[in-house]
């Protein structure tokens, strides 16, 4: 609306110069010398094209070409020629002027469009800065949406998250601008305005180049709150590992007291061997609260390499054997006399645990008069370490259950000691070491548990 | 004729355990809360045994094993609240014969002790020659093994492991001790599994039972042992 009253006036006002010039150079037009009417009227066209535009400036040519030939070209206040020479400088005239009159309109655009870039380059470089600004991540993201929002004129922007919209229709008067930060969807952008919005193909491409700095300020408000969280994660973990190793310390005093006392006692009172059993219940439960805390907060090293499978299963049976239950341990012979002895990858001391674990469970949970069996099998890439027993075995429905931690199956026995965390001990242990522990059930009833590691040669 | 006996132990419900436990009549008692004063014990009284705390208040345990091997050669038993198996191997190349963790049976305490003290004595007594452990007949000077009458044929390399472990017996050795005894200090390569292999080579060889080895124990994640039968272990 300004640009067309603008417009008017302009009109106006260099046609009323035209007009006044040629009111003021009429009463000389006898003597006076043409140039000084061509030149002035030349310049009238080149002001009214460099401020009214193109169809201003060709308007004005050909009223000052037309003027020029009917007021002061011979013969006068006619349009017929009578001079020969007059025909070159009419045509100079009209050449001269709509050449100018094209030059200086061309170079109001051009000084238009490179105002209008240096206003984009500016915007984005703003935008740029608050994506990359050190402040919080929302507040940067905000800033982003409200720049795009000025620029495109409209009433109202806003982020919204992939789920709602694919729900949301897009209304009259909305654009919507999908969002993708490094491969990775960020949302989409709803600009929404009260009237229809009307953009040029520049004014949209220039707009999903925003768009693209909105979809990196909303990827970062994302990976803001992921390195929170774990960041929080980690700490709550350390801490609870810490508090753990100490309450390990605490813990182990009185009851290095307790189980030396008891053990004394062993063959004066009979419940002394109840109290020292107890007594290294509490302290396995106490291990193996620290070493799961110590697993799940990635701070137990393991350094496997090549060991003997049978040093493995000799030091299970050394175990089985400090616990009174190495009679009811049987391993089957795989190491046959002639051949190399089976090896395989793995940490001695993180391997026993799981083993031992197993061969534990094992001899918990199956009668007191049954045997378990501990057999070796080598193939290709693995050597398989199997426990079986001729226990109640385990439901098919549990056998990804009893890996978890502190998981007791319904209806076991409460006094079977432990706490549920031996199987989900073993598991960790062997997968920290590319191994894994499974089961399957045993024919003729009871389980086999299986703890794999990788092969090895010498 | 009683031993004398020196603890380096600062919590006292820990000392009276371990009095308790290892008390027999005529043993001289030496205690001390802290590792200075342990060692101006063992430094003045030569004790036969020391049982040493690792968490004392004024130094490392490390740095007292240390000291103490340096004044004294009776055995060193460590008693430490942590499974910790990189310690104990820097614990016994620092000195100790021997580690056991909190909380412990007094049982076992008194067995190892016997271990130990059995040991010294029989090194003080007869250091080479004739081993009999069971169906076990070894002659270090003669080069023989024989298993329930039977010889048993060894390769050299099996010979020297056999003899360094069975000159320490009743004593933890290292990967790195046991590895540098048969093979020699620069060797390249991965030296803890030729040992392990040699290892499980032995077993079949002198073991009853390869698969639950009563001679050669393992101590997992340190090294190995030689075990001398307790006569008591029957009891």
């Amino acid at each position: 609306m300004r640009d067309r009253f603008g417009g008017l006036l302009a009109w106006v006002g260099w046609i009323g110069a035209l007009g006044a010039l040629t009111v003021a150079y009429l009463p000389f037009r006898d003597g006076i010398d043409p140039v000084y009417v061509t030149l002035s009227f030349l310049l009238v066209v080149l002001g009214g094209s460099a401020t009214g535009g193109r169809a201003l400036g060709l308007a004005l040519t050909f009223i000052a070409y037309f003027g020029f030939h009917f007021f002061f070209v011979e013969a006068f206040d006619s349009l017929t020629m009578v001079n020969a020479r007059d025909t070159f400088v009419l045509a100079a005239f009209l050449v001269t002027s709509l050449v100018a009159s094209h030059l200086v309109t061309r170079a109001r655009a051009d000084a238009a469009a490179a105002r209008a870039r240096t206003s984009e380059v500016e915007r984005l470089a703003s935008i740029g800065a608050e994506t990359l600004a050190a402040g919080r991540a929302e507040d940067a993201l905000r800033a982003v949406i409200e720049v795009i929002r000025t620029t495109a004129g409209v009433d109202r922007g806003e982020l919204i998250p992939d789920e709602r919209a694919h729900t949301r229709h897009v209304q009259a008067h909305e654009l919507h601008f999908p969002l993708t930060a490094h491969g990775q969807r960020a949302g989409t952008l709803v600009l929404s305005h009260h009237a229809e919005v009307h953009l040029t193909d520049a004014q949209r491409r220039f707009l999903t180049a925003l768009a693209h700095y909105a979809a990196l300020a909303a990827e970062r408000v994302r990976l803001v709150a992921d390195a929170e969280q774990a960041e929080a994660s980690r700490q709550a973990e350390a801490l609870r590992a810490s508090l753990l190793a100490g309450l390990s310390h605490d813990l182990r005093t009185p009851l290095t007291t307790i189980k030396a006392i008891a053990s004394r006692l062993r063959g004066r009172l009979p419940e002394a061997a109840a109290i020292e059993r107890e007594a290294d219940r509490l302290d396995r439960l106490a291990g193996d609260l620290v070493d799961l805390s110590r697993l799940n907060a990635g701070a137990v090293p393991i350094r496997a390499e090549v060991n003997a499978a049978a040093d493995l299963v000799g030091a299970a049976v050394q175990r089985a054997r400090d616990a009174h239950a190495a009679d009811r341990l049987r391993v089957v012979p795989f190491d046959a006399d002639g051949s190399p002895p089976v090896l395989a990858m793995f940490d001695f001391v993180h391997a026993l645990r799981a083993l031992s674990n197993l061969v534990e469970n094992a001899l918990k949970y199956s009668p007191p008069d049954s045997v378990v069996d501990l057999s070796v099998v080598r193939d290709e890439q693995t050597v398989s370490f199997s426990v079986a027993d001729r226990g109640p075995g385990i439901a098919a429905h549990e056998a990804e259950l009893v890996f978890d931690a502190f998981y007791r199956a319904p209806g076991a026995p409460m006094d079977t000691g432990g706490a549920g965390l031996g199987l989900a001990i073993a598991r960790r242990l062997a997968r920290e070491q590319d191994g894994d522990v499974t089961v399957t059930g045993r024919p003729g009833g009871g389980s086999v548990f299986t703890l794999t590691l990788p092969a090895a040669s010498a | 004729m009683g031993r004398t006996i020196l603890l380096i132990e600062d919590e006292a419900p820990i000392r009276a355990v371990v009095r308790d436990a290892l008390w027999s009549p005529g043993d001289v008692w030496l205690t001390a809360p802290t590792g200075s004063e342990g060692l101006a014990l063992a430094t003045a009284h030569r004790p036969e045994l020391i049982v040493l705390d690792l968490g004392l208040p004024d130094l490392d345990g490390l740095v007292v094993c240390r000291s103490l091997r340096a004044v004294t050669p009776a055995p060193i038993l460590v008693l430490s609240a942590r499974h910790d198996e990189a310690q104990k191997v820097a614990l016994l190349d620092a000195g100790a014969d021997d580690y056991v963790t909190k909380p412990f049976g007094s049982t076992e305490l008194r067995a190892r002790v016997r271990a130990h003290l059995r040991r010294t004595e029989a090194a003080a007594v007869r250091p080479s020659g004739r081993l009999v452990v069971g169906e076990l007949d070894i002659d270090t000077e003669r080069r023989t093994v024989t298993a329930g009458g039977l010889p048993v044929h060894l390769a050299p390399t099996e010979w020297t492991l056999l003899s360094a472990l069975v000159a320490n017996r009743g004593r933890t050795m290292t990967h790195q001790q046991l590895f540098r005894a048969v093979w020699g200090e620069g060797t390249f390569g991965h030296p803890q599994q030729y040992l392990r292999v040699y290892i499980t080579h032995l077993r079949r060889k002198i073991e009853r039972d390869p698969y639950a080895p009563r001679l050669i124990v393992t101590e997992p994640g340190v090294g190995y042992r030689f075990d001398l039968p307790d006569p008591a272990d029957d009891a």
